[in-house]
Formats: structure tokens, sequence, C-alpha cells
């Protein structure tokens, strides 16, 4: 970052080779749309190169860089909620590419892991608000400890624990419930049903 | 969770290629001078104290003051400078290692800052022969310090700002309101030695009141500057 400071442009991709795939990930997690956390990506890139001047010379800039996309993403996505989206007459969709598991193009290629687990996991990621998820993204998923994450986020330490619980516990009780469940024996049947 | 620790063991992805917008800005740069933020805090606590003496200046000394006990007056003079000190430096330089003041600490700061000092103003507040007191009067005619404690708090507000325009992704709001309650404190600093009211209402409420205000004020004001956007 200090070569970066002083002009040096080849430390810059450095920097981005550095930091951006982690950032990316980040991104990802939280919107769940290729296209968009690399939109965010460059956004939140071209900010730091902006503010450069803000800098400390000999401090850590990651978590400086963290907080600038949290940022990003947030004004994202008020920005997002604001938009009116207009549907024509006719109610046309456009029409997105999707690939053989329904996901969209975008979609697809953030899927590397054990491919069932990790799609649960994400699908319900996504149905966490954005506090949360970005709590159970920073702690959980990026290893950030929770103070970390309360910096980046720009929040206290307390507000982010409870985020990060509350968020982890929503996720344990949807992962559940997406899990296909035992089969239960014949015998149990009638002593839960109640008859109708 | 092991979905959730599957997820977490997923490679980071591919970033994209640079944008044209940052390699066009990457053909021109330039080396530019970072932040000094211990720097900046020696120059904003100076330029604020000469301009808070110049303020006495004018005003004048308060006609009680060689009736008044030293000790107070000291102490007192003490915290009304450490309200100033201790906000500024947490609202301007960041710890060991790190790019972000300590905005957390800075609005904490300026919340103990101002109720430390109405409340140390309610409570001691000797009078001297030829001091003022006003009672409520004191309070609901209170403008006139209002607004020199307020206009002593605009350079160091102002000169903060400046600093940290346009660096704060997060937490802006809690540093503004940290160099309001820096700024309100030296507000205070300069009643203490100018206004001879030395009732507690007047004394807690509205110089103590100072700092209260001016912390609101940044805070709704300054962060429109400081934000990273």
């Amino acid at each position: 970052m200090q070569r970066y400071c002083d002009g040096e442009a080849g430390a810059f991709r450095e920097l981005y080779a550095l930091v951006a795939p982690r950032l990316l990930g980040y991104l990802l997690k939280m919107t769940r749309e290729r296209a968009l956390a690399e939109d965010l990506l460059q956004q939140t890139f071209l900010k730091v190169h902006r503010a450069r001047a803000a800098y400390v010379r000999g401090a850590d800039p990651v978590p400086w860089i963290y907080s600038i996309a949290h940022r990003t993403f947030i004004d994202e996505t008020r920005r997002h909620r604001r938009a009116v989206v207009r549907v024509g007459e006719a109610e046309e969709l456009p029409e997105v590419p999707a690939g053989l598991t329904g996901e969209s193009d975008d979609r697809r290629d953030e899927v590397r892991g054990d491919p069932e687990l990790v799609t649960a996991a994400l699908d319900a990621l996504a149905e966490l608000p954005a506090q949360q998820r970005e709590a159970v993204v920073l702690t959980k998923l990026d290893g950030k400890t929770v103070a970390e994450a309360a910096e980046i986020a720009g929040t206290t330490v307390g507000a982010m624990k409870v985020r990060a619980h509350r968020g982890y516990e929503a996720l344990r009780k949807l992962l559940g419930r997406a899990q296909p469940r035992p089969a239960k024996p014949a015998g149990d049947a009638g002593a839960q049903g109640g008859g109708a | 969770m092991s979905a959730l620790d599957d997820l977490s063991r997923i490679p980071p992805p591919r970033p994209p290629a640079l944008s044209a917008a940052l390699e066009a800005e990457l053909a021109h740069l330039t080396p530019v001078a970072t932040r000094r933020p211990l720097r900046q805090l020696a120059l904003l606590i100076a330029i604020s104290l000469v301009y808070g003496a110049g303020l006495i200046v004018m005003l004048t000394l308060r006609r009680d003051l060689h009736e008044l006990p030293m000790g107070w007056l000291v102490w007192t003079g003490l915290a009304w400078l450490l309200g100033f000190v201790v906000p500024i430096t947490l609202a301007t330089v960041p710890r060991a290692g790190a790019v972000m003041p300590r905005w957390r600490l800075a609005g904490i700061a300026s919340v103990v800052a101002a109720l430390a000092m109405i409340g140390l103003g309610l409570v001691l507040h000797p009078a001297g022969e030829h001091s003022a007191v006003l009672g409520w009067d004191g309070v609901v005619h209170g403008y006139g310090c209002l607004a020199s404690g307020l206009e002593t708090a605009i350079v160091p507000v102002v000169i903060g700002t400046i600093f940290l325009r346009r660096t704060l992704p997060v937490g802006s709001r809690w540093v503004a309101a940290g160099l309001g309650a820096g700024g309100g404190s030296l507000g205070g600093l300069v009643l203490h030695l100018h206004c001879p009211v030395a009732d507690g209402l007047h004394v807690g409420l509205v110089h103590g009141g100072v700092i209260a205000i001016a912390a609101l004020l940044a805070a709704a004001l300054v962060p429109r500057a400081t934000d990273l956007r």
C-alpha cells in the first residue's frame, strides 16, 4: 500500500491480487450475484484508489478496504431498494440464461464445494437479513474476529455478537428445515397424528 | 454446521481484471501525501487553543476570577481541556496499525464528556463577590454563552472535518460527535474563563450543554463531508 501511495502502479496490482479474491468472496456471499459482486469489487477498489491519501503509513489496509466494500454494498442495497422496477403492459420479463440446476449463469460458478450442502447453505444465507448475513459471513466464513467484523461493519462488538448469534441460529433452523428428515417408524404415526 | 464448514472451505473466487476506469486512473498514478494523524492532531489542537485564547482576550476574563478558589479554577479548567483533547484524539488518531480513527471510543468519549461536564457544573460552582447568580433566568437567557461556546467549537470541528474529508467508510457520525464534543469542551473552557455567572443551572446546563449541542450538530452535519462514498 505504501509503494502504491508512492506512485507505483505495480504495487496496486499486487494489492488487488492479494485482497480482491477474499473481498470478492465476501461480496459474492452478500449479493449472490456474480456480476453485481464484481461490480461492487471494482467500485470498492476505485474508492480505495481515490481515497488513498487517507491511508496511514504502516497500517494494515485490509480492514479499511473491507469497510469500504461493506459501505459500497450497503449503498448499493439502498439504491436497489429505492429503484422503481417498471414492467411493461404485457408484463414481459427479461429472460435470464440458466444452467442445468436452474441457477442463472451468474450464480452457477460460485458453487465449488459439496454442491448440495453449499447450495443449501448459500440459499439459507440469502434468506437472512443483510446485517445477520454479513455477521455470519465475516465471523464464520471469512474467519474474522468479532472485533474485526464490528470494525468493518461500523458497529459495536456487542451488536456484532448478537447479529452473528441470531444469524447462526436462524441459519441452523433454515438448514435443519431444508435437510430431509429420516423416515419415522410406522408405529409412531398413530401416536402423533391426533386423527382427522 | 457442516454446510457452513463446506462453504467456508470454498477457495476464494478468481477476481475479474481491473476495470477500464481503474486502468485509466492507474495510467496517471501520482504519489500522494498520506494522512499523518499525529501531526494533524497537533496542528488541530494548536490552532484551536490559539483561537480559544484569542476569543478569551476579545471577550475579556471573568470579573470574579481573583475571588474564586484557585484549585477549582485549575482543576475544572483541566477537566474542560481533557474534554477537548480526548474526544478529538480518538476522532482523528487511529490505534497503531489501523487506518480508521477510533470512532466508537470517540462516540463514547463525547457522551461521557457531555454528561461529566454537565454534572460537574451542576454540582461544583463556587461564587465570588462579583459573580452573578441568575437562577433559572441564567438558563433561559443563556444564548450568549451558548453562542460563544459554539463559535469556539466551530474551529476544531472544521479543521477536523478538513483532515478527515472523504476518509471514513463507517463510523463517520461517531467521529463527528467526537469532534463536536471536543470543540464544545473548548467552548466550555473559554466560558469557564469568561462568564461570571456562578449558579449550577447555568454552569451545568448552558456551559456543559455546549458539548452536547456541538456534538449533536456535528453528528448531523459533518458526515456529509467525511463519508467515503
